[in-house]
């Protein structure tokens, strides 16, 4: 149904999409996430050629749509795109809005037009606001008229740009609803979205977009459940971090509690939580600065804001030892403490680094 | 860390407030030294007021304990509540001392 291969976009001297290859079935549902930037709404303007890319190749059923002697009025009727500001025309009644296009376009008969709008009003659940202009309807309404007027034109394909992230949270459930019910009905559809439960339940694909590319993809199973690279891992937690190089064993443990105490704060960890890490930080650095050979030490703290779980991690150098590995009767309760905080942990001792991944239990 | 001393009887009371960690910990130390020094014996720690303790504060209680044992004396802690009991449990400290739940129930069983 799509095909794009090699496809990039540069404004000036910034380039938003590298190099994207990617081919969509009739029917599929791709949802496209990642964060601000990434050039998720980038990619679905440029196959809507609402901005013409810098390379690559687009096909539509065949039809290479950059190809300057293709008819891009044609193309956009078999494709219709819903943005995030809804656009609609303010001084037209709803009825209008989902006729104008119809009429205009595809030549059909107001009667036939206002038939078809009746219909889709329906569909949506605002049949009665057919005589409503766009200022009495609230924001989520509007959504749904919007995506209404995107039917009206019987389109194959329907790229949705982040359809609900100018809505207020009350009103984004309505919108979700209606876009699921045409993902059912076997519409191909591109979104891009925020809404993570949303793509996990509502996509056949979702392509996870990092720094222009298409950095990983796959079903929702396997890209929310076990995302394989590092970044998608990070966006799919949520993940929030702290970094903190620990030059020496005489450290200031009151600045680097300060430091992981303001981060807790910023991102709501709870009460326990914080009071577990700083215990956990505090435990370790023990243990840690038994050995000069640990230092400079790398620790972060990851805090995954969806699963609210907190990780400690430690780079240390090559050659210095896995400090839960320590014996003697002064490390057994700093040991112990720790045993007790943790839910599990990994150690990996490799030529240039040995990581230690703490992952903390999370409250009752 | 705040430490303050209250004789009841010929029972110390030492209670703690604020923080026992890395930082603290020989502060605590040094504090039973001099009160050691100055012929104390037998001793109460009150904790009702410590707001986090670690294992660094945890080896201070103990080689504290010692030194009282040593000198044939007695240590009981009192008040564990809080972070501060979880840090106690999770280390198997509070099996190591004698533990009350207050500074009364302490001096009572010290004095007979």
């Amino acid at each position: 149904m799509i095909k794009i291969e090699n496809l990039s976009k540069n404004f000036g001297s910034l380039s938003v999409l590298k190099d994207i290859s990617v081919e969509i079935k009739e029917g599929e549902v791709i949802s496209i996430i990642g964060p601000s930037g990434s050039g998720k709404s980038t990619l679905l303007r440029c196959i809507n050629l609402l901005d013409r890319p810098t390379g690559g190749t687009i096909s539509i059923k065949g039809v290479n749509i950059l190809d300057p002697r293709t008819d891009v009025a044609k193309v956009r009727q078999k494709m219709n795109m819903v943005f995030q500001a809804f656009n609609l025309f303010a001084h037209l009644s709803v009825i209008d809005n989902l006729a104008l296009a119809p009429m205009k376009l595809l030549g059909k008969n107001r009667e036939d037009a206002e038939r078809k709008a009746h219909e889709l009003l329906k569909l949506i659940g605002l049949a009665e606001k057919y005589n409503s202009y766009p200022d009495e309807l609230s924001g989520g309404q509007k959504q749904r008229v919007a995506i209404a007027r995107c039917l009206a034109m019987d389109p194959e394909i329907i790229l949705f740009d982040e359809p609900t992230s100018a809505l207020d949270p009350t009103m984004i459930s309505e919108v979700l609803s209606v876009i699921r019910r045409l993902a059912k009905e076997g519409l191909t559809m591109l979104i891009v979205t925020h809404e993570m439960d949303f793509a996990k339940d509502v996509s056949s694909r979702v392509l996870y977009l990092d720094e222009g590319n298409i950095y990983e993809q796959g079903t929702p199973q396997e890209l929310f459940g076990n995302p394989q690279k590092e970044k998608t891992k990070a966006f799919i937690k949520r993940q929030q971090s702290f970094y903190q190089q620990v030059s020496s064993p005489d450290y200031d443990l009151y600045s680097l509690i300060a430091e992981v105490e303001s981060f807790c704060n910023r991102h709501m960890v709870n009460l326990k939580s914080r009071q577990d890490i700083i215990l956990l930080i505090e435990e370790m650095l023990q243990l840690y600065r038994q050995s000069s050979l640990s230092f400079p030490l790398d620790m972060t703290v990851n805090y995954g804001e969806k699963t609210e779980m907190l990780e400690l991690l430690f780079e240390a150098p090559p050659g210095s030892l896995n400090p839960l590995q320590l014996k003697g009767e002064d490390n057994a309760p700093g040991l112990s403490i720790i045993a007790n905080l943790l839910q599990n942990h990994e150690y990996n001792s490799s030529e240039s680094r040995n990581r230690l991944s703490l992952y903390l239990k999370k409250p009752q | 860390m705040i430490i303050q001393t209250v004789k009841e009887a010929s029972v110390l009371v030492v209670s703690v407030s604020g923080r026992m960690d890395a930082v603290t910990a020989p502060e605590y130390e040094k504090k039973f030294e001099e009160l050691i020094s100055n012929g104390g014996n037998d001793f109460v720690i009150d904790l009702g007021q410590l707001e986090y303790i670690s294992s660094a504060g945890l080896r201070a209680l103990l080689s504290t304990s010692r030194r009282i044992k040593d000198n044939k004396g007695s240590i009981h802690l009192a008040n564990i509540i809080g972070n501060v009991k979880e840090v106690f449990d999770m280390s198997g400290f509070g099996s190591i001392f004698p533990v009350h739940g207050s500074v009364d129930e302490a001096l009572k069983i010290i004095t007979g």
